[in-house]
């Protein structure tokens, strides 16, 4: 019952995905598009961390940045094809991540956003002073990709696809696994999960690696797009802000949350960066995220289900509440009540599927 | 007999005050040990250090004779030790069903890679939800049941981790009469099938009925024990509950 809302959907949207680069041409289409599948990808991992683990990292900008330097590097000094060498790197990256959380993760709660915000600043420094290997602020620069210029965002687009697909492929398995149910029990009571059991520090570093990873390859892929990356641009914290704000704008902690998100977000920030022609779009997101925490703080997703569920089963719900009380009044002959209940609650749940 | 659980001159300050002062007790496999004590006596501060929530400043705690002092809350738990609070906690978004699973004791990777739920796990979760009259709303959030369902509910969970000694603060807290004969029922029948209790309770009516041996804490020590009717006429006891 829970669930019904995109039944039917993901195959019709994933089709006309796969033909929309051919209905509109021109380049800044493949662009745009490319920029929606790089964000979707990037907040659905962030989303394993910050929705189910509820951790809100404001430095996964940190990650983007590394996988897209470790792959221009690769490019550079060995010549190796990002194509293959991001999905590699962003390994590596996820390693590092977890070196990172091991230590980060003894904070949480508003600690943690500033310990993440302090990892994204001194990466940022080093890709700004190492300058032997990532060339200081001018940044650097890595091969043409070799296909024809007309079709060169083409393959750009259906290969962060592919990248999206796995990345929800990865988030809706935690989803369902009981490493998945651990995180989301972390995120509800930390101290009693750990007190059932659960290794806490354990899974939030998996979960927090995890969550790096597919931002790490969008960076490679990224860095391989744009061709040219600097530290300016490869660590920007607003990097970080979309995924946040893209997710909480779906809705936290769901599966399809980040993407609607990106679907809505990364469009009509190009819209108003288009009206308006200045850096103002930064001044609208910023109030955009406060009119999401204020007004929709779940999101859309769980919002719109909420309120459909609400709009089409307002008596169900009392019966439900009804069936609860003579529980708790009579518990000494549960299987009775259960009887009881248990039909109401059906009864209940069929109004709303 | 052996002592199950042991705690060894645990001390516990916080700030200017000693929440638990020296305090040595046992609890014997197989029995269902009450602890009882005045407000602020150290009974919960010595569960948290039991449990592994707190460290104590000196002492230990022995579970058969091994120290899990120190050890993390999730090591003692897979020890065989589990509890349950005063003020109910519960994973609140999960449902009542999901809330059953997480306490579900897994070693190695199955633990991280495995499905959400086995079969044989979802089966004995509903036997138990069964058993507290709680199976008919397995798919509800657990925020959605009421105060006494939260409390079977949590008592229900703590039992998936297949526990030997479970911690009980105040069972009886806070519901009414019928509620609390349930419970008590359910705490002697799985004590019949094995499982050892510890529980803290203001109710002393419960507490010598259903208590097998009976702890007396004041100020974080231990003050008396022994079977119900000696300790119920222990003049500590009486001096520490109405003042001298």
């Amino acid at each position: 019952m829970r669930r019904n809302l995109l039944r039917g959907w993901p195959i019709p949207a994933l089709i006309a995905l796969l033909i929309y680069p051919w209905i509109w041409r021109e380049p800044y289409f493949h662009v745009l598009g490319f920029n929606v599948l790089l964000n979707a990808t990037m907040a659905t991992s962030w989303n394993i961390m910050g929705g189910y683990t509820g951790y809100k990292s404001l430095g996964h900008a940190a990650f983007f940045g590394l996988g897209a330097y470790l792959v221009a590097i690769a490019a550079n000094q060995w010549g190796w094809n990002p194509l293959w060498s991001a999905p590699l790197l962003a390994v590596a990256v996820t390693l590092v991540a977890i070196a990172l959380g091991w230590v980060m993760l003894r904070t949480t709660g508003s600690a943690f956003v500033i310990a993440t915000i302090a990892m994204l600043l001194i990466f940022r420094l080093l890709a700004l002073n190492l300058r032997e290997i990532t060339k200081g602020a001018p940044g650097l620069s890595q091969p043409l990709p070799p296909w024809p210029p007309e079709f060169s965002r083409l393959p750009f687009f259906y290969y962060m696809l592919a990248c999206l697909i796995a990345a929800l492929a990865v988030s809706a398995y935690v989803r369902r696994s009981r490493f998945g149910l651990g995180l989301l029990a972390i995120r509800d009571d930390e101290g009693k999960a750990d007190m059932v059991g659960v290794n806490t520090t354990l899974y939030k570093v998996l979960a927090f690696g995890l969550s790096a990873y597919f931002v790490a390859l969008g960076g490679g892929i990224w860095s391989y797009f744009t061709t040219h990356i600097s530290p300016v641009f490869a660590f920007d914290i607003l990097i970080g802000v979309d995924m946040i704000l893209t997710t909480m704008l779906g809705g936290l902690g769901t599966l399809w949350g980040p993407v609607l998100g990106a679907f809505i977000l990364i469009p009509a920030s190009d819209l108003i960066l288009f009206t308006f022609r200045s850096q103002i779009h930064v001044a609208i997101f910023g109030a955009l995220m406060l009119a999401i925490i204020l007004f929709l703080p779940r999101g859309i997703l769980p919002s719109l289900q909420e309120w459909l569920e609400r709009r089409r089963a307002p008596r169900a719900a009392f019966a439900g509440a009804r069936s609860m009380a003579e529980m708790v009044a009579d518990p000494t002959r549960p299987s009775e009540a259960a009887r009881r209940g248990d039909d109401e609650v059906t009864v209940a749940e069929e109004v709303k599927s | 007999m052996t002592a199950f659980l042991r705690t060894e001159k645990l001390t516990r300050r916080f700030g200017g005050i000693t929440a638990v002062d020296g305090c040595s007790i046992e609890v014997q496999q197989g029995s269902i040990t009450g602890l009882i004590g005045p407000n602020g006596s150290g009974k919960t501060t010595l569960f948290n250090l039991i449990t592994g929530v707190y460290q104590p400043d000196s002492g230990g705690v022995y579970l058969r004779d091994q120290r899990i002092t120190g050890s993390l809350p999730h090591r003692i738990c897979h020890r065989g030790l589990s509890r349950t609070f005063q003020i109910t906690r519960l994973f609140w978004d999960l449902s009542v069903l999901e809330n059953m699973i997480v306490p579900v004791r897994q070693v190695g990777l199955r633990a991280l890679f495995g499905p959400g739920m086995y079969q044989h796990e979802e089966e004995r979760a509903l036997a138990l939800l069964e058993r507290v009259g709680l199976a008919h709303l397995k798919d509800q959030p657990a925020r959605k049941l009421s105060f006494g369902q939260h409390k079977l509910l949590e008592f229900a969970s703590v039992l998936m981790s297949e526990p030997e000694l479970v911690l009980l603060d105040e069972p009886a807290g806070g519901v009414n009469l019928t509620m609390i004969r349930f419970m008590m029922d359910l705490i002697r029948s799985l004590n019949k099938e094995g499982v050892t209790f510890l529980v803290v309770e203001h109710n002393m009516g419960v507490v010598m009925e259903l208590c097998d041996h009976i702890l007396v804490l004041d100020q974080g020590r231990k003050i008396a024990e022994g079977p119900p009717h000696v300790v119920q006429s222990d003049p500590a006891v009486l001096d520490a509950y109405l003042g001298s």
